[in-house]
């Protein structure tokens, strides 16, 4: 169908292009901008040309804020997937228990952050926390979930993949739905039991499902702000200061827009490129 | 006419308190925003005071506004600073004072009515807070100054009869004989306030009076080193978090008994006297080579970018603050210091003291209390050089002297 104006079509687009100019594109174009300046907001900016991105680099916090968000989104992802799959699985099935785990497990999701937060810093207290009273009463040693900068970034892990789980399990769920059951019955009639056909008819057939939960737990977890400022706070000795919580420091905390600048440029060419690989894993997945 | 009148009185002050509740001053009135950033009990001190302020005359209404803890506070002051939107009045950590006078934002007080005349207690003034503050135009008031001080679950102390401790020695002493499974002996957080205090107490200096960073040399590898050795044998607890967040955990644990004595800002006494099932003593901080604290808190600043009317109104709300019974109200409610001489001899000739002496300690404690110098890159020793590897030192068991030398090596180089 074409249109019968060819302004038309741009006239439809355009609340959309000013919305994405105004609040995506214009502070992506400004924040590379300011890259280049030493600047504390108060004082006036100084050019200092690729300075910043030497300086976020020979300090190590580019490299150590990065590994520690593709450690902390390594696990999440990896579990929501697996977890997810399982619990998927176990629930899709009529009747009211199902019905309920459904519910119990979703609900993690649709709880605030900040409330998961609070919740999770009493449950994983060193000395007052449910989980290491549970954990001396039956005579284990207690563990520092959140001041061991060694257990500290797999605490966060743990919390996020409590609350991603559910949403994992969801979009499994609808993909279980969408498969033809005409395919199941085709196999069992083959002689298939449930673990083959499990294994030769509904994983493959959940790839498409496998990598959007895949790509979307792990740009979640790239986005990671809430529960590390609740907890953390980016500690115990920046062992989870991940990507968006350094950037929240170097700016609001440190003063230094400029570098805080530099490292929104390196998360927004790391996202950009998962977004990429995303659409690869996509498209290799759709089934032919 | 009688109940007429009534009426019309309530009905003024309900819309009054409609106005106020939306934060709109009543009409002829010059409104006063204040971004303040005060927490709970002080949070509701502090909307009591300006509650005073604001039905004690009929020209400025102040609007407190809340901004966070300090450090979400001053970001929001900058960002509004550099919007040009930033309020008229507002108050800061003393670190940060030379940075944004140096930066020009900060309105200079000394031609304001009064504002040479002030009867400020000298040590928690400008000239008293920052060595060379006296010969710099005048830019803040103090108002919630604090130092930190030792508390005390006095039933656990008096259960062992332990003497106060006066020394590290007795502190450790001390510790030892408190913890018990599931208890420490002593908790601190793992934060630049106190081992600045350490530093001082062993007789070092973090900035030198030349200006030069030393992070107090030798005094301050004593200081982290003290700190690690009674982390390492599990007698002192580093709250997790870091920030105010470690402070509030760490004051959890004290009211909980996890956590025998601590040290704490002198602006929890009346919250940890009130909140507590059993009785507190509070102590002066103990000595090392010799007695040392430093001051903390914020001091008001008012902000040059304001009109002149704005700042003027803020000035008379900030005198008012100062004025003997704003300032020992404030300071009996909260803990704060009086940071005025007539505030702190009404506190004294009232009897509150003599009747809560744990208000006293901080005041007395004044004695040894040590200037910061006025270093425009000082909040960046704080924050980016020393905070992070404190923590790395006491939690990661990173020597001392190296951690130390990194971060005076790191000040060269950004020229701080």
């Amino acid at each position: 169908m074409r249109p019968a104006r060819r302004a038309e079509p741009w006239l439809l687009l355009t609340p959309m292009l000013l919305m994405l100019g105004v609040f995506f594109v214009y502070p992506l174009l400004s924040a590379l901008h300011i890259s280049f300046f030493e600047w504390d907001l108060l004082t006036p900016p100084r050019f200092v040309g690729l300075h910043n991105y030497a300086a976020i680099w020979r300090s190590g916090e580019l490299l150590a804020s990065l590994g520690t968000t593709l450690l902390i989104s390594g696990l999440v992802v990896a579990a929501s997937l697996g977890l997810g799959l399982v619990l998927a699985l176990a629930v899709h099935r009529p009747g009211r228990i199902a019905a309920l785990a459904r519910g119990a497990v979703f609900s993690a999701y649709v709880v605030s952050w900040v409330s998961v937060g609070l919740l999770f810093l009493w449950i994983f207290d060193a000395d007052a926390g449910v989980v290491n009273r549970a954990l001396v009463a039956l005579g284990a040693s207690p563990v520092k979930w959140l001041t061991s900068t060694s257990v500290a970034p797999v605490t966060i892990a743990l919390i996020v993949i409590w609350k991603v789980t559910g949403y994992a399990m969801v979009v499994f769920l609808s993909g279980l739905s969408a498969l033809p059951p005409e395919l199941g019955e085709a196999a069992a009639l083959d002689g298939a039991g449930p673990f083959g056909r499990l294994r030769h008819v509904t994983l493959p057939l959940l790839r498409p499902t496998a990598a959007f939960v895949a790509t979307t737990s792990l740009i979640a977890s790239f986005q990671l702000f809430d529960v590390v400022r609740l907890l953390t706070q980016g500690g115990p000795v920046r062992s989870t200061t991940v990507l968006v919580y350094a950037i929240y420091e170097q700016l609001f905390r440190d003063l230094r827009v400029g570098r805080a600048s530099a490292l929104v440029v390196v998360f927004f060419v790391l996202l950009a490129g998962l977004t990429w690989l995303k659409l690869k894993a996509f498209r290799a997945a759709e089934p032919t | 006419m009688h109940r007429r009148a009534f009426l019309l009185s309530a009905a003024a002050v309900s819309s009054g308190a409609s106005a106020c509740a939306h934060g709109e001053a009543p009409p002829g009135r010059v409104s006063v925003p204040f971004w303040f950033m005060y927490g709970g009990r002080n949070r509701a001190t502090l909307e009591t005071l300006v509650a005073r302020f604001n039905a004690a005359q009929s020209e400025v209404w102040v609007r407190p506004v809340f901004q966070g803890d300090y450090f979400e506070g001053l970001a929001k002051l900058r960002t509004a600073l550099a919007a040009g939107a930033a309020p008229p009045l507002s108050h800061v950590v003393g670190e940060v004072v030379p940075y944004l006078a140096e930066a020009g934002v900060l309105e200079a007080l000394d031609d304001y009515p009064g504002a040479r005349t002030l009867p400020l207690v000298p040590a928690l003034g400008q000239a008293g807070s920052f060595r060379g503050g006296a010969e710099r135009p005048l830019v803040v008031v103090p108002f919630n100054r604090s130092t930190p001080i030792a508390y005390v679950n006095r039933r656990l102390f008096e259960a062992r009869q332990l003497p106060e401790p006066r020394s590290w020695e007795e502190l450790e002493q001390a510790a030892r004989e408190l913890t018990q499974p599931g208890r420490f002996g002593f908790g601190c957080p793992i934060d630049w306030w106190y081992w600045a205090a350490l530093v001082g107490q062993a007789g070092g200096e973090v900035v030198e009076a030349d200006g030069r960073i030393s992070l107090g040399g030798a005094a301050g590898v004593q200081a982290l080193a003290f700190w690690q050795r009674l982390v390492r044998q599990g007698l002192m607890k580093p709250p997790p978090g870091r920030d105010y967040n470690a402070w509030e955990q760490l004051s959890q644990d004290f009211l909980a008994e996890r956590v025998a004595m601590i040290w704490s800002s002198t602006a929890f006494v009346r919250y940890l006297e009130e909140t507590a099932d059993f009785p507190i003593a509070c102590l002066p901080l103990p000595r090392g080579k010799r007695a040392a604290v430093p001051t903390g808190g914020t001091h008001f600043v008012l902000f040059k970018s304001a009109p002149s009317e704005l700042k003027l109104a803020a000035w008379r709300f900030v005198l008012f603050l100062l004025e003997p019974s704003a300032a020992a109200f404030w300071s009996s409610e909260t803990g704060y210091l009086p940071v005025t001489s007539p505030a702190a001899s009404a506190l004294e000739t009232s009897g509150f003291y003599a009747k809560h002496p744990n208000y006293r300690v901080a005041f007395d404690q004044l004695a040894a209390a040590q200037p910061w110098p006025w270093s425009k890159g000082l909040f960046r020793i704080q924050r980016e050089l020393v905070q992070p590897r404190l923590e790395a030192a006491v939690l990661e068991e990173r020597d001392p002297e190296q951690v130390l030398g990194e971060a005076r090596a790191l000040a060269r180089e950004n020229d701080l």
